[in-house]
């Protein structure tokens, strides 16, 4: 068996049956600290204002648990989906960590080998993520509150750093669309904050989501458009 | 108003009176044995899925007759990008410790998490029953809202995503027509203009309150960053071994200068 068909045949399948089954028990695990609450501890909501809670959140993120996955996609591919939305922390996290995977091996994003590293970066990533955060929980609030606020102020530069870093990383190889994509985003997050959107409900809540998956779909267009002849021709059309 | 004779009323709660007659309020239940345990399944399925994912696609890589050098190496430059967002989480778990206790806050960032939502949306349970996240004093009731109010609002990006991906990669595979080549043109493009989004996001800031745009300490992070970057991409282009450093430098580096110079704000 060739490496397309034995990654299209054999490995893809069966992550996505274990993908699936994971997703729906992590689902019904995650209100297991509901249940005890409420059978160990007697400790309920109450009923009558938990859907006006809900509702509160789902106007305010609704829109997102949509739109993050189809903006992600072709960033995390269908194996990073599954263990990036049960994981959470994905741009900040899983995606730095499998691009990065797959720079220090110059993988192609996109191919099956790029596809594979990418999935082993991000698994690295989610256990170290939950075990530093395991050691934390431990050491508890009583080491963690002992940090001068000058450190867990710097701490708030790391992830603006981490994604300029990357930009310089990824679009050094292409700098004219690294640069049209960001010019593109300045110019998208200027219009959003100078009210060239205000016709959108504010729940829509467009900063969060808008630009990231504009500029991911533009980026693509473009990239088809300008480059019909890689690949199969006839399927240069979207 | 209402809500202060609701905190009187409610912190005597009637669960206290099963632990030998002591009053066991919100945080003592947040904290207790029972919770850590409820918390810890779900954290162990994380962890479960991880290992999972991991073992089957480095068989994978072996099965194509990928070198394991390699797959070692990524894991290792996975590994060392992973150390700096992570401590970025664990000190958003600060706030949380304080107002949902350890497990939950534990267990939040851990599956489906990040922290501006989990803050946000136990918020929101809260307020409902009258209890300010962070000033008042928890209620055993509030701390049920805050939880339930997290896990049902954060449900739906798994449950969308779980059940979309096999359907967004037929699409994927149309436009493509499953070419590798074109794939890689998609993912990159889908890359960087996803990088570019991020860093756009930290460029532009604006303040509501004055109405006008702002030079931002994270704009300063963000352009340094991308300037030691440059520097050790250069540096160590013959240098393997200090390559694997490069993100790692640049990122802790920056956060250090812009936390030393006086610029932005």
């Amino acid at each position: 068996m060739n490496k397309k068909d034995y990654y299209e045949n054999e490995y893809m399948p069966k992550m996505h049956r274990y993908g699936k089954i994971i997703g729906v028990l992590g689902v019904l695990a995650a209100f297991i600290p509901c249940i005890v609450l409420a059978v160990v501890f007697g400790a309920v909501p109450e009923w009558g204002k938990l859907p006006a809670a809900f509702l509160t959140g789902a106007a305010t993120f609704g829109f997102l648990w949509f739109m993050e996955p189809i903006g992600y996609f072709n960033v995390l591919g269908p194996v990073g989906t599954y263990m990036a939305f049960l994981s959470g922390n994905i741009s900040n996290m899983r995606v730095p960590c499998a691009s990065m995977a797959q720079v220090s091996v110059d993988a192609e994003p996109g191919s099956e080998e790029g596809s594979l590293i990418a999935t082993i970066g991000m698994a690295i990533s989610v256990l170290i993520n939950v075990s530093v955060l395991t050691v934390g929980v431990i050491l508890g609030s009583v080491i963690l509150s002992k940090l001068p606020p000058s450190v867990t102020g710097a701490l708030g530069f790391l992830l603006p750093a981490l994604f300029g870093a990357l930009l310089m990383q990824f679009g050094l190889k292409d700098v004219k669309f690294a640069l049209g994509m960001l010019a593109y985003c300045i110019i998208l997050y200027i219009l959003i904050y100078i009210g060239a959107f205000s016709w959108v409900p504010p729940q829509f809540s467009l900063s969060n989501w808008l630009p990231i998956i504009s500029a991911v779909f533009l980026g693509i267009a473009f990239k088809l458009l300008t480059n019909k002849d890689v690949g199969k021709e006839d399927a240069a059309k979207e | 108003m209402g809500s202060e004779i609701y905190k009187t009323t409610k912190t005597n709660y009637v669960i206290g009176e099963r632990e030998r007659g002591t009053i066991m309020d919100a945080m003592q239940i947040a904290n207790s044995i029972p919770m850590w345990i409820a918390c810890a399944i779900p954290v162990g399925l994380i962890i479960f899925q991880a290992i999972l994912f991991l073992n089957k696609s480095r068989q994978a890589c072996a099965d194509i007759g990928y070198p394991d050098e390699k797959v070692k190496q990524a894991m290792k430059s996975a590994a060392i990008t992973s150390i700096g967002p992570s401590l970025v989480i664990l000190s958003g778990m600060l706030s949380l410790l304080i107002t949902v206790g350890g497990p939950v806050g534990w267990m939040r960032l851990s599956l489906i998490g990040s922290v501006m939502f989990e803050s946000l949306a136990a918020g929101m349970g809260t307020q409902q029953v009258g209890v300010t996240l962070g000033t008042d004093p928890m209620t055993p009731t509030a701390l049920a809202m805050a939880v339930w109010t997290m896990v049902l609002c954060s449900i739906g990006w798994v449950i969308f995503a779980t059940f979309s991906a096999s359907r967004m990669e037929k699409v994927q595979h149309k436009i493509t027509g499953g070419n590798t080549k074109r794939m890689a043109l998609i993912s990159g493009a889908a890359l960087i203009g996803c990088f570019a989004s991020f860093v756009a996001s930290h460029l532009v800031k604006f303040n509501k309150e004055v109405g006008s745009f702002y030079f931002a300490k994270s704009a300063v992070a963000a352009i340094l960053g991308a300037l030691i970057m440059f520097i050790m991409m250069k540096v160590s282009a013959k240098n393997k071994k200090l390559a694997e450093w490069n993100l790692f430098i640049a990122m802790v580096g920056a956060m250090i200068l812009t936390a030393i110079l006086p610029i932005g704000q």
